[in-house]
């Protein structure tokens, strides 16, 4: 028996104990999977805010297509424990564990990621770009994911989300006292509150 | 029965129906009108291209293009009531607020711009004016429709006394009305007593309106006559927005009873307040074809469904969602009615394709403007326990501001495509 039809078999006996009214289903043989035999039916209220497959196209919403699985996981906990705070992600984090976050984040990670079309002024880029020389030691050149040192990709992100981000970093409002971000951190404080808008123009139009 | 079985039945017992059509057995409906059936196909139909609704019928191609969609929705325009209150106060346009339905005729969706008459559930058909639709599952996302009988003068009143409760012309309507009322005038808003679509909409359009006037109107006030004994929803935030507009005069436990507009004035069960604009939004209870087809509980306001598959309690193969539903812990929001809309689409495609229903639950996103540039939040995400859809936790944002109010567009932007796009 594949995991899969395993899979259904449990969830249709759950189903069956605690739904005792549910409807009669016919007898035969049952169609072939579809699309929503899958975590796609999993993520269904995710695209509310982050788009389809996650890859958000507003300003101030994360894209989360794309993203590592592990990292993602971390934020999720970190939502759910309180470290990162979100009015929203707050909540919705506990239920993306309770659905299984493992398979939450295996769905977005495989998911292609499209960069931000919010279009930002090329000065604020270039602003940006002299700005962000001291990024570049944890996030690259490039601002792609480094899973190993457990960063995430800035490239191509909403430039809305990475402004409100750097924000919460520098007020230490995101996971604070938390050993590993102290660096990122430091390195915000010494950023002028002016300057924030457009280190995040910049990284948002890497590609 | 197979599946080869099973829809050589439903052919069987299409053809004996429109046989009796055409002996004019059932509604003397002309039998060259006829009635649609199934080409082979299984069929989906949806009745209401809402937040719900129209959400439905793209989910249910997403999860099986084998199947036949139909949409009826009469409204040739998808217009958005989250953020129309942004146009009463002339931050918005409506039609940035309007969509056609493209994107689902492009997914494969039958969108036909007709009125569901009635369903007959017994024979599994829709009537149409241009005759029957035969389905093997309904999704019935009707929406509110008002109790007008409930306000004395309001039943005929009720095309020059506003709701703006449907996104659409009133809005506009509305819009103007206050835009023209003399400096000084008194806008009156009467919020109706739980439940109805929306619960801080009210609330949202009082802010947005005391910021109008303030602005454009210094000496105007607004009189909100709420029926409810407190403001219903997001109720420290609002209070706490409100200390800026002294423009609003807030009465709880004021529920409107009767409207004159000869005299202009509303009465409460107090009181007689004098408006120079005004803005009733009356009771209200699920759409009349969920009440014509019995599918509203003893109250006959609203219905109950199955928390897992949102199938009727009172109909088999009918399903129920949006804001016509009752018997959740989930407020009768957009956001809330496009996840039923999935959370539906995907137990029909499973129930059609004999294959075992999710147990999926819906979250609650839900913005609201405070000022031309603020906004506030409450999120609500649940799970499914026992059956039933359970809250997990909610949460509010712990004050208003501009941050906040980016997001409320991002999520427009991402909700508005995942619901017609």
């Amino acid at each position: 028996m594949s995991t899969i039809r395993r899979l259904a078999v449990v969830v249709l006996a759950g189903f069956a104990i605690v739904l005792p009214a549910a409807p009669a289903r016919a007898q035969g043989p049952a169609s072939a999977p579809g699309p929503f035999d899958s975590p796609l039916a999993k993520v269904i209220t995710c695209a509310a805010c982050h788009g389809v497959n996650g890859n958000s196209r507003s300003d101030a919403m994360p894209i989360i297509a794309g993203m590592d699985a592990a990292y993602f996981k971390k934020q999720v906990q970190a939502y759910a424990g309180g470290a990162r705070p979100s009015p929203e992600m707050g909540p919705y984090s506990k239920q993306i564990l309770d659905i299984g976050v493992d398979e939450v984040a295996a769905f977005f990670a495989g998911q292609r990621m499209e960069p931000t079309p919010v279009k930002v002024d090329p000065a604020a880029v270039e602003r940006g770009r002299v700005a962000a020389a001291a990024c570049v030691a944890c996030h690259g050149p490039a601002g792609k994911a480094d899973p190993a040192k457990r960063t995430p990709a800035l490239a191509g992100q909403a430039p809305g989300y990475l402004r409100d981000q750097i924000r919460l970093f520098k007020q230490d409002a995101r996971n604070p006292g938390e050993a590993a971000l102290a660096a990122v951190k430091a390195v915000m404080k010494t950023v002028p509150d002016e300057r924030i808008p457009d280190i995040a123009a910049y990284y948002s139009s890497l590609r | 029965m197979s599946e080869l079985t099973r829809r050589g039945f439903l052919r069987t017992g299409s053809a004996a129906l429109a046989g009796a059509v055409a002996a004019g057995g059932l509604s003397g409906c002309a039998s060259t009108k006829g009635e649609t059936q199934p080409t082979g196909k299984r069929r989906v139909v949806v009745i209401g291209g809402g937040w719900g609704g129209a959400t439905a019928a793209k989910y249910v191609r997403i999860g099986d293009p084998s199947i036949e969609v139909v949409l009826l929705e009469p409204n040739r325009q998808f217009i958005s009531c989250p953020f129309s209150n942004l146009v009463l106060a002339g931050l918005r346009n409506i039609e940035s607020l309007s969509f056609g339905y493209e994107g689902l005729r492009k997914r494969g969706v039958q969108v036909r711009h007709e009125m569901a008459l009635a369903v007959e559930p017994d024979t599994k058909r829709v009537r149409l004016a241009s005759g029957y639709l035969s389905y093997d599952r309904l999704i019935v996302s009707p929406g509110v429709d008002f109790q007008w009988e409930l306000v004395e003068g309001l039943p005929a009143a009720k095309e020059t006394v506003l709701h703006a409760w449907k996104a659409g012309p009133q809005t506009v309507q509305l819009a103007r009305q206050i835009q023209a009322m003399p400096d000084g005038g008194v806008f009156v808003l009467t919020v109706p007593p739980v439940a109805y679509r929306c619960p801080p909409g009210p609330y949202e359009r009082i802010s947005l309106v005391a910021w109008y006037l303030k602005a454009n109107k210094p000496r105007s006030k607004l009189i909100v006559l709420d029926a409810n004994p407190n403001i219903v929803s997001k109720t420290a935030l609002f209070r706490e927005a409100w200390k800026a507009y002294p423009n609003i005069d807030y009465r709880a436990t004021n529920r409107v009873v009767a409207v004159d507009t000869s005299t202009r004035e509303v009465r409460t069960e107090f009181d007689r307040v004098k408006y120079d604009v005004l803005n009733l939004i009356p009771p209200q209870r699920a759409g009349q074809i969920a009440v014509d087809a019995g599918l509203t509980g003893a109250d006959n306001r609203w219905c109950e469904v199955n928390h897992v598959t949102y199938e009727s309690v009172k109909q088999p193969r009918i399903h129920v969602i949006g804001d016509a539903t009752t018997g959740l812990p989930v407020p009768k929001s957009g956001n809330v009615a496009n996840n039923m809309g999935k959370i539906s689409a995907i137990a029909a495609v499973a129930l059609l394709g004999d294959r075992p229903v999710q147990l999926l639950a819906p979250g609650n996103t839900c913005y609201s403007w405070v000022s031309n540039t603020e906004a506030i939040a409450v999120v609500n995400a649940y799970k499914i326990e026992g059956g039933k859809v359970v809250q997990i936790e909610q949460r509010l944002t712990p004050a208003q501001n501009a941050s906040v109010a980016a997001r409320a567009e991002g999520w427009t932007q991402s909700i508005w495509t995942d619901v017609i796009g």
